[in-house]
């Protein structure tokens, strides 16, 4: 009887199977479609000949060119794209090289002392950490008008790397997972913590470290907030500033500018896909 | 036997909350029974240098490093004597008026008519906070001077010779490398975080802002402002109709943003789906652009002039205001999704991560005993995901109920009738910007941001307590 019943239940089967994987397509396709749409509707975007919204056939636009690149980079007089470019480049790399610095030292002591105030100190940085950084931004505006780091980019780059070590989760979970013995193997040799640190541990963290140059340098790339709060002079603005101070109608250039600011972050979210799914659940309880 | 998993699931949250409170209030009991005891031993740390200190630590009590002197300590004295006179001179030249400042807020009205240098409410504020965390420092290494000196004493008593402070220095490498390495991010962030944290909560019990700024005199005036919040007509109606849609709004944006993207990652999953990761570069691209493109992106694509409405138009419609001042649920839709559409892709990495530890043999088992597809998801996957999610869910839920770039980018600065400076898109997020930062109600938006932090970090901290992470921290080194 069960016998029979699984013969049958296999020729059935087939054609449902078939058609179940039909469908997870159908969906797949669908979805991909979803998230891949917009992003093409703005790169084609980026490459109109006319530039504005309007002369659009329905999503795309009736002709192509480089112009809104070539544009974007010489028609500097009401939108200095280079100059916003360059601004955004300098506060990401200051603030993701000190920013680094300061969150692989927090990481590395909580993750390898056991100090009194250690607790109440990881309590702390998770409360802190609740208040969204902008909640506070009326008392960050006027601090920064009394140390008159209004219009100042070293201003922006010491909040955002002040502002780092508060994630230090994810690479105290790395150091975590680096034995302790070689330390006290160290140990036993006379070298002190910070050799043992320089020598050993700051190399074998070398993945850690680049992840968190490039992932504290993504933040202030992409962040519109405080430029926007901090940062008066359209001298200063960084893209994401610049960009949204565009016209309505500059909608190519828009475009453009987003593609070429994206890039950068797309190729490095595709270098560390791996290293992504791993920081993101570090938060997860492991099992 | 139906439910035995979500019973079981429930059950053990259900426990742990139980265990959670009895725990505390174990700690609690023993907290107080307890305190007579630790007071004593606290206490009589300083009993025993005040009894046993001989008159070389009653020199560092009166003057610091002057016991340390006595003793040929001169490095140490010199450096603990000169944070006396600089503190000494600081207080006297400026830190006791800064201090005083903190109270009264300033008493001399300015008036640039009659040329009038008057009191800046908000510099003295500031000024004040920064006067008592110099205080707290000085008292701390006071106390660390007598401390010292008493240990010096302690070691000449038995003939000792003191550590040397060569040796001290060169500890801050070794035994207490933590203190330096952690030297400059403690004071990067008390500046940049919990200087703004106490300024602002400060704020919120003055009354600064609207026509009260500087010059102005600013006074403290308690609860009024949360008071005015929760009762005033002026506020309390905006209040509540945008806490409502807040609380709404950050339970649907979670809810569909994690159940989508753990579709997503289970859809990607499946045996029968060929080049998975190449499926995932899409979503992975969408999450790799900045936000604040896609945003403006969408709010193009939804304009009048977008290419949404010239189908609409072309195909002989009229033009949609999807984002018009009367487009409550419209507005409210698109939102959402454009919210899902921006975090279903991390959603999608997490679940995948945590998809990947998940034992497969339980399906097998499962599948040998004549479980449905569903009926597997119900009581394998969904346990195990939500269960091993907890902590990451809970700051989904923060991060949405404080997500301020949607409807900023989307309907920002739009004033409705019926609302106090908001619209019916608006978070109290960008309620507490429009008050505050683009209208100077300083003081309001500093006591919304202080509810708001209530609200968010009771949750957040009661489930960190509890999640497994923090309780077997010990157990994955």
């Amino acid at each position: 009887m069960s016998k029979a019943n699984t013969a049958m239940g296999k020729r059935t089967i087939k054609p449902k199977k078939l058609f179940g994987a039909a469908i997870t397509y159908l969906i797949i396709l669908a979805v991909c479609f979803i998230f891949l749409f917009p992003i093409l509707w703005l790169v084609l975007a980026s490459f109109s000949k006319t530039g504005s919204i309007y002369s659009f056939k329905g999503f795309f636009p009736t002709s192509y060119s480089f112009d809104s690149f070539i544009k974007l980079f010489t028609d500097t007089g009401m939108y200095n794209y280079p100059r916003w470019f360059g601004n955004t480049l300098f506060i990401s790399l200051m603030s993701s090289l000190i920013g680094t610095t300061l969150t692989i030292l927090t990481a590395y002591c909580m993750s390898r002392f056991r100090f009194k105030s250690r607790k109440a100190m990881m309590k702390t940085t998770l409360v802190l950490g609740m208040f969204p950084s902008f909640m506070t931004m009326t008392a960050v505006y006027i601090l920064m008008t009394q140390f008159n780091l209004i219009n100042q980019q070293w201003g922006l780059i010491m909040i955002y790397s002040a502002g780092a070590p508060m994630g230090y989760l994810t690479q105290k979970g790395f150091f975590d997972t680096i034995s302790v013995s070689i330390d006290e193997a160290a140990r036993i040799d006379g070298a002190s913590n910070f050799k043992i640190f320089v020598k050993i541990t700051l190399p074998l963290a070398a993945p850690m470290i680049v992840y968190t140059l490039l992932s504290s340098f993504v933040w202030p790339w992409s962040d519109f907030i405080l430029p926007k709060l901090l940062l008066k002079n359209k001298d200063l603005y960084t893209v994401a500033v610049g960009l949204m101070s565009l016209d309505n109608t500059e909608f190519s250039r828009f475009a453009a500018g987003s593609v070429f600011i994206a890039i950068p972050i797309i190729v490095f979210y595709f270098a560390l896909s791996k290293f992504l799914i791993n920081g993101l659940s570090a938060g997860a309880v492991k099992q | 036997m139906e439910n035995s998993t979500y019973t079981g699931f429930f059950g053990k949250i259900k426990s742990r909350t139980r265990g959670f409170f009895s725990d505390k209030a174990k700690k609690i009991k023993s907290f107080f029974v307890t305190l007579p005891q630790r007071l004593k031993n606290k206490f009589s740390g300083a009993r025993e240098i005040l009894t046993q200190g001989n008159g070389k630590v009653c020199a560092s009590m009166l003057v610091m490093g002057l016991g340390q002197l006595l003793y040929r300590q001169w490095a140490k004295g010199i450096l603990y004597l000169l944070v006396q006179i600089a503190f000494v001179a600081y207080f006297v030249l400026k830190g006791a008026g800064d201090f005083i400042g903190f109270f009264t807020l300033g008493v001399k009205q300015g008036n640039a008519w009659y040329g009038v240098e008057g009191d800046n409410s908000v510099i003295m504020l500031l000024m004040g906070i920064l006067s008592i965390i110099a205080i707290i420092f000085y008292i701390v290494i006071y106390i660390s001077n007598i401390k010292d000196a008493y240990r010096i004493q302690c070691a000449a008593d038995t003939l000792k010779k003191p550590e040397s402070f060569k040796k001290e220095l060169s500890s801050l490498l070794d035994k207490n490398f933590h203190k330096t390495a952690l030297a400059l991010p403690i004071v990067g962030v008390c500046v940049f975080s919990i200087l703004p944290i106490i300024f602002m909560i400060l704020i919120a019990f003055t009354n600064y802002g609207g026509a009260v700024v500087p010059p102005a005199l600013v006074d403290w005036v308690g609860f009024e402002n949360f008071s005015k919040i929760l009762t005033l007509g002026q506020f309390a109606p905006t209040f509540f109709k945008i806490f409502g849609w807040n609380i709404l709004w950050a339970v649907l944006s979670t809810f569909i943003n994690y159940f989508a993207g753990l579709g997503l990652a289970l859809l990607l999953n499946k045996k029968c789906v060929k080049g998975k990761t190449f499926w995932r570069l899409f979503p992975i691209l969408a999450y790799a652009v900045p936000g604040f493109i896609t945003l403006i992106a969408f709010k193009f694509m939804f304009s009048y002039g977008g290419p949404i409405n010239q189908m609409i138009t072309s195909a002989g419609g009229a033009a949609i205001g999807f984002l018009d001042i009367d487009a409550k649920w419209t507005a409210r839709l698109i939102g959402l999704m454009v919210n899902a559409w921006l975090n279903i892709p991390s959603g999608m990495l997490l679940a995948t991560g945590i998809l990947s530890n998940l034992n497969t043999d339980l399906y097998e088992a499962a599948r040998v005993d004549g479980a449905s597809a569903w009926k597997q998801f119900v009581k394998i996957t969904l346990p195990y995901v939500l269960f091993a999610t907890m902590p990451v869910l809970i700051s989904q839920f923060i991060a949405n109920f404080n997500n301020f770039g949607i409807f900023y980018f989307l309907r920002g600065g739009l004033y409705m009738d019926g609302y106090f400076l908001a619209s019916d898109t608006d978070l109290l997020i960008n309620w507490l910007y429009n008050m505050s930062i683009d209208n100077n109600y300083y003081s309001i938006g500093a006591a919304i941001s202080i509810i708001i932090f209530i609200v968010t970090s009771i949750i957040s901290l009661a489930v960190y307590v509890m999640s497994p992470s923090y309780k077997q921290e010990e157990t994955y080194q």
